[in-house]
């Protein structure tokens, strides 16, 4: 069967933000269209942080799926840790979860192993490509980040021709330097709440979907010289009556 | 341009690795002019790990020195000013093991490789171990992606250097290998625990902090063989713990000192 490329872009939350709402990484499990999908984590943007990596192993391991990670400042050993050729075990996976950080030393690091090139032949072969943060940001062709300070733009790995902004409810000041890049010429793109997750199937959005009532997306666009702000509607993937109860 | 700068590239030891062993963390600080010495820990080639960050504290806090650490994981968080500026006010900068590639890449997205070359020219000490060491010659023998592979460094000593000679048995042949194809210059393999220090590109001493570690020069002869060289490090001993720590009132005159410093 032909998979179709696919990556969910957080602009926060899964495990890592929102511990307690599994909503997002459901749904991420959910598009490998496996029942024992086969998950691996890349702390990357973190410096490869140990209290990441164990969160991770505690909210996947108890899901069903064959879990990994891949560590690219140590050579870790034991259960989970890549100890043999990284390039093919990405390659088998069903699921590529890229947690957040430095969105700039992470694509340095990920360019320096060469791992550019192999995440970017696994999502051409449809494994699922899912990161919040730095982790989002990395696959689009420009994106705004805050990490150090100050907003400033990055040059990303470009497998989706858009830019994009994260965290966009979260912090205000984002928002407004989203909007004066963009109207310098950086190429239009998204802005996504924490919460919510752009799910783009080849490089088309073919979704927006959220583990918050009212947490959602937008397209940010430049038209006869403005900046257009056009609102996307998002799914909220938990049922109201949860809410309610 | 003069080469001024001090490089001790140590093949393994030093707090991450012996901790119960000081010998070369002490012999690094009197590689300084000043009697308490700027000493700045660069964890990047482990990610800035927790652990390594803390042994530094644990092996320098109570030294004769003024310690910080530059974390590029955390820019931005610990208000540390600009990085020239934080580099360039450094006696000694000292660089943790880890993963070369790792580091290297970092290094250049921060433009760290440039600055940390300034600093050198400009006479701070470089210190470091595995990748920390390796990272300043031409090439080394990096194990990063899982297998020992020649990689190169910065290229501020014009040669090559492989670490954990004893402790890591498969870089060895690698490094041999690498040299005889001249993908790699002549250069050293060190065990863990033996250090070469430079003055300039010039080898100035080999130091250990171990009785039997060693250092071995390892060349390309003209008709292709490889030519290697024992060298039999000075041992270093480390000073008992009651001449080294430093006393309640120093410490609190240097509080005192940072404080009016501050203000």
């Amino acid at each position: 069967m032909e998979r179709l490329p696919q990556i969910l872009a957080l602009g926060g939350g899964g495990f890592s933000m929102e511990p307690d709402n599994p909503l997002l990484d459901d749904y991420a499990l959910s598009l490998t269209g496996r029942s024992r999908p086969r998950v691996c984590f890349l702390p990357t943007a973190s410096g490869d942080a140990d209290h990441y990596i164990v969160r991770f192993y505690r909210n996947f391991a108890t899901r069903g799926a064959d879990v990994s990670h891949l560590s690219l400042f140590r050579r870790d050993k034991g259960p989970g840790a890549v100890e043999g050729d990284p390039h093919a075990h990405l390659l088998a996976q069903d699921l590529i979860y890229v947690g957040g950080g430095s969105v700039i030393s992470l694509l340095g690091t990920l360019r320096a192993h060469g791992l550019d090139l192999v995440l970017e032949e696994a999502w051409s072969r449809g494994v699922v490509i899912c990161g919040l943060s730095a982790g989002s940001l990395c696959w689009f062709e420009e994106a705004v980040t805050a990490f150090h300070g100050a907003p400033q733009r990055v040059r990303g790995l470009g497998l989706l021709p858009f830019s994009n902004c994260v965290h966009y409810d979260g912090e205000p000041s984002r928002r407004e330097e989203y909007r004066a890049f963009v109207r310098q010429g950086m190429r239009s793109g998204y802005g996504c709440d924490d919460g919510a997750a752009l799910h783009f199937i080849g490089r088309e959005l073919a979704h927006v979907v959220s583990s918050r009532p009212r947490a959602g997306a937008c397209r940010v666009e430049l038209s006869a010289g403005e900046i257009v702000e056009s609102s996307l509607g998002s799914r909220f993937l938990g049922s109201t009556l949860e809410l309610a109860a | 341009m003069p080469a001024a700068g001090t490089i001790l590239a140590m093949g393994g030891g030093g707090f991450t690795m012996e901790p119960e062993n000081p010998a070369l963390d002490e012999f690094v600080l009197t590689l300084a002019e000043r009697r308490e010495p700027r000493v700045l820990f660069l964890p990047t080639a482990s990610g800035d790990a927790a652990a390594q960050v803390g042994a530094f504290h644990a092996a320098f806090g109570d030294r004769p020195c003024v310690t910080s650490v530059l974390s590029i994981f955390r820019l931005g968080e610990d208000g540390g000013g600009p990085l020239r500026e934080r580099l360039a006010s450094q006696d000694i900068i000292y660089v943790g093991g880890g993963s070369m590639r790792s580091m290297l890449a970092i290094w250049r997205e921060y433009g760290l490789d440039h600055l940390l070359e300034e600093a050198w020219r400009a006479g701070v000490v470089l210190a470091g171990l595995s990748a920390g060491a390796m990272c300043w010659f031409r090439g080394g023998v990096t194990c990063s992606t899982g297998c020992p592979e020649p990689a190169a460094g910065l290229g501020l000593l014009p040669y090559s250097f492989s670490v954990h000679a004893d402790g890591d048995r498969s870089r060895l042949p690698v490094y041999e290998a690498a040299v005889r194809e001249r993908r790699l210059p002549s250069g050293w393999a060190a065990d863990d625990g033996a250090a070469l220090l430079f003055r300039g590109t010039r080898l100035e001493r080999v130091v250990s902090s171990r009785p039997r570690a060693r250092a071995v020069h390892v060349r390309r002869t003209e008709d292709g063989d490889l030519e290697r060289t024992e060298l039999v490090p000075d041992l270093l001993t480390a000073l008992p713990r009651l001449q080294r720590a430093v006393t309640g009132d120093v410490l609190e005159f240097r509080r005192l000192r940072s404080w009016r410093e501050s203000g």
